[in-house]
């Protein structure tokens, strides 16, 4: 069964890494339909790593979210979810190709810190942290949709006031189409981080963990969820130009990456399920 | 046979020539047609647009279809031969065939990769097949050419990018907000690109359009043109802040839009993007409305900036364009070297069934005292002679069909057994028996083979009806 998940796994990377060829190719070349031939071998790729995790999921007897590899696995799926839902929803072009990169450095990470299945740590087996993850996975996939559309959006920004209208400008999403993705996806994202940290509260709380309202995570998702709120409101006010909306996206974007991959492993004192 | 072109195009000719040798579709059609009438030619397309004008020709003699094309072009235009000669050009063969799909791919337009000529050809071409000018070579060449031309624009970018200020213009407010359609365009002052710029960006979906000026009747007018809404010049700053797209092209000598007016309609705006451009000189717009946060500014040297870039670019692509154009010359030459072999093996067949016939009727008063039965023998006697010893040569040539030496054999054919001058008297025949076997044959899929296998057949079955 494991070497099932771990076959189904690798094949949904090379399924990703082949679609991002596909969108590469695609982009230079200006193909429409390479990116729905892109999409589809990512959708295909989804369909493999979903089975990949049922898998691994069955044979650890519980919800695989322990340890780097898992926990890993499952946020590049989420991203690649919550991508296909958006792109169905908003049609916007030559998205694949900035969420390809990322989803595809998850997995590299993941598959190099491969390990086998293991029985869950005591602290972790209850019914509350299961909600915390799968929850806090949806925000998650939703943000960094938000952060890398908010990357973009200030790279042909930029490029728009400065006059550079040729080479990539063409091939990139319109303006306001990368407006509304930034905002569907962060109003998405933002009630699942608030019902995945009050999740997390409600668990530290009754299981009295010591000192965690100071624990940097906990404080730099604090943070994180205040940046994601001034976002939503400046828009819907109207108060914050594009430009700012991004630069708060993007400043959510790092917040996240440096809870994932510096807070979990090094600085929290009970996050310790990231490996 | 050759397929050969004439005519003059925006490159050899005057606009006053171009406009006077220009065919209406009746006027292409008869002239089409006069041509095939005098034997010159036995397919006839005429394209005309503003700017060329081609005559299309399938014929024996290349030079004699030259100089007709450019005597009915003359007539037509009424100058004289002598007038027309320095701008005419003409090319036969490959020449004329590659001319033909550089023309679809708009390779050979004034600007290149504009995506008209191929409508345009299309509407040449469907007229003359409807009037009865066209058959299997021009029914094959122009549809193929309008294949290649559909190529081009799908496999390489040369349509891709704008270059036309007002165009440029529309393309990057399309950059900005995706699609048009809910969006408001203002007009300042009532100029002529403004004008253009509006038309453009109706035509990508927008609705409401808003048009002012210092004179009310100028906007107004202008309004009614563009069908949009003509608005008083003082509420300006009112309707800024509803626009989405500026379009400025007053004759003020100063700014008519200042930075703090921009900056005054983003606060009722709730920061949606807004995009100026200026095609005004002097300038209208405040250069540093471009570093108000989401406004983005284009003044007229942007745009002619914008247009050059994409001028460069389609030229790269029609490097690439090239090289298709080359590559289905070579499939189309091989199906057309295949072509000749047709006709050729058809009329070395009917010229010899006409002696085997002649000779019977020659010896009808010898032979009056046979019976039916012992007639109708001879008859085939002499038939299964006759397809005994051609069908050695006809097999030979369907097996050089398609080949690069094959018009050897062809001419050699011809040469031997006189056949070109035994046709001469009888055009209208021969084009018919050309003709009609590769059409019958084309559903089985145009191999160079099929078409000739056809073409024994149906002869075959000519014969012993006759017989």
């Amino acid at each position: 069964m494991d070497q099932a998940s771990a076959i189904l796994i690798w094949l949904a990377y090379l399924l990703y890494a082949a679609a991002f060829a596909v969108f590469l190719i695609g982009f230079f070349t200006q193909r429409p339909w390479m990116n729905r031939l892109g999409l589809i071998v990512a959708a295909v790729g989804l369909v493999a790593q979903t089975l990949g995790i049922i898998f691994r999921g069955v044979d650890a007897g519980h919800f695989p979210f322990a340890g780097l590899y898992e926990s890993l696995v499952l946020v590049s799926w989420a991203i690649v979810l919550v991508w296909h839902v958006l792109e169905s929803f908003t049609k916007i072009k030559a998205v694949g190709l900035y969420v390809m990169p990322v989803v595809l450095v998850l997995l590299t990470i993941a598959l190099v810190e491969y390990n086998p299945p293991t029985g869950l740590a005591p602290a972790l087996r209850s019914d509350i942290v299961i909600v915390h993850v799968s929850v806090m996975l949806v925000a998650i996939g939703c943000l960094y949709v938000a952060g890398g559309a908010a990357i973009i959006y200030l790279i042909e920004e930029a490029l728009l006031h400065r006059r550079k209208t040729g080479g990539v400008l063409g091939r990139l999403p319109s303006i306001a189409s990368l407006d509304r993705l930034i905002y569907h996806a962060t109003a998405l994202g933002l009630p699942f981080l608030t019902m995945g940290m009050a999740a997390g509260v409600i668990r530290a709380e009754t299981f009295k963990v010591p000192g965690w309202p100071t624990d940097p995570m906990v404080l730099l998702s604090a943070a994180a969820w205040a940046v994601y709120v001034a976002l939503i409101a400046g828009r819907v006010r109207g108060d914050w130009s594009g430009r700012a909306v991004s630069w708060l996206a993007v400043t959510g974007l790092i917040l996240l990456l440096v809870i994932r991959f510096a807070a979990i492993p090094y600085l929290s004192g009970f996050h310790t399920y990231g490996g | 046979m050759h397929v050969v072109v004439a005519g003059i195009s925006h490159k050899t000719a005057s606009l006053e020539l171009r406009e006077r040798l220009a065919l209406d579709e009746e006027a292409a059609l008869h002239v089409s047609q006069e041509l095939l009438d005098e034997g010159v030619a036995c397919e006839a397309v005429a394209l005309s647009t503003c700017n060329r004008t081609e005559l299309y020709l399938y014929g024996r003699d290349s030079l004699a279809a030259r100089q007709a094309a450019l005597s009915h072009l003359a007539r037509h235009a009424g100058v004289a031969p002598g007038e027309l000669e320095p701008s005419l050009y003409s090319y036969s063969g490959d020449g004329a065939i590659a001319h033909l799909f550089r023309v679809t791919s708009s390779l050979d337009s004034m600007v290149v990769g504009e995506a008209q000529i191929v409508a345009q050809l299309k509407a040449a071409y469907q007229q003359a097949c409807d009037g009865g000018c066209t058959a299997v070579v021009f029914n094959r060449l122009f549809r193929h050419a309008l294949e290649v031309g559909k190529r081009v624009r799908t496999e390489t970018a040369i349509g891709e990018r704008p270059v036309s200020v007002s165009s440029a213009a529309v393309e990057l407010a399309l950059q900005v907000f995706g699609k048009l359609r809910d969006h408001t365009v203002l007009i300042v002052g009532a100029g002529e690109t403004s004008e253009l710029t509006a038309t453009h960006l109706k035509a990508h979906g927008i609705e409401k359009i808003l048009v002012t000026n210092r004179t009310f009747a100028a906007a107004e007018d202008l309004a009614r043109r563009v069908g949009g809404k003509a608005v008083p010049f003082e509420d300006l700053e009112g309707h800024l802040s509803a626009a989405d797209i500026v379009i400025s092209s007053t004759s003020a000598p100063h700014y008519v839009i200042t930075r703090e007016r921009v900056e005054r309609a983003f606060r009722h705006r709730r920061h949606r993007p807004m995009f100026l451009i200026d095609i005004a000189v002097p300038r209208d717009l405040d250069p540093e409305i471009n570093r108000v946060r989401d406004a983005y500014l284009y003044d007229i040297d942007d745009l002619q900036h914008v247009v050059e870039e994409n001028r460069s670019e389609r030229e790269k692509e029609a490097l690439h364009a090239e090289r298709i154009v080359e590559q289905e010359l070579a499939s189309v030459n091989d199906w057309l070297r295949s072509l000749e072999v047709v006709p050729t093996i058809a009329t070395l067949r009917e010229a010899v069934e006409e002696i085997r016939r002649g000779e019977l009727q020659r010896l009808s008063n010898r032979l009056s005292d046979l019976t039916d039965e012992q007639r109708a023998q001879v008859d085939m006697l002499t038939t299964s002679i006759v397809n005994k010893i051609l069908h050695v040569p006809t097999v030979k040539m369907k097996e050089v069909a398609g080949r690069d030496q094959c018009y050897l054999y062809v001419d050699a054919v011809r040469t031997l057994f006189d056949l070109d001058a035994g046709e001469d008297g009888e055009e209208p025949a021969a084009g018919d028996g050309a003709a009609q076997p590769p059409a019958a044959a084309k559903p089985d899929g145009g191999e160079p083979s099929a078409p000739a296998g056809g073409t024994v057949h149906h002869l075959r079955g000519t014969g012993t009806e006759d017989a």
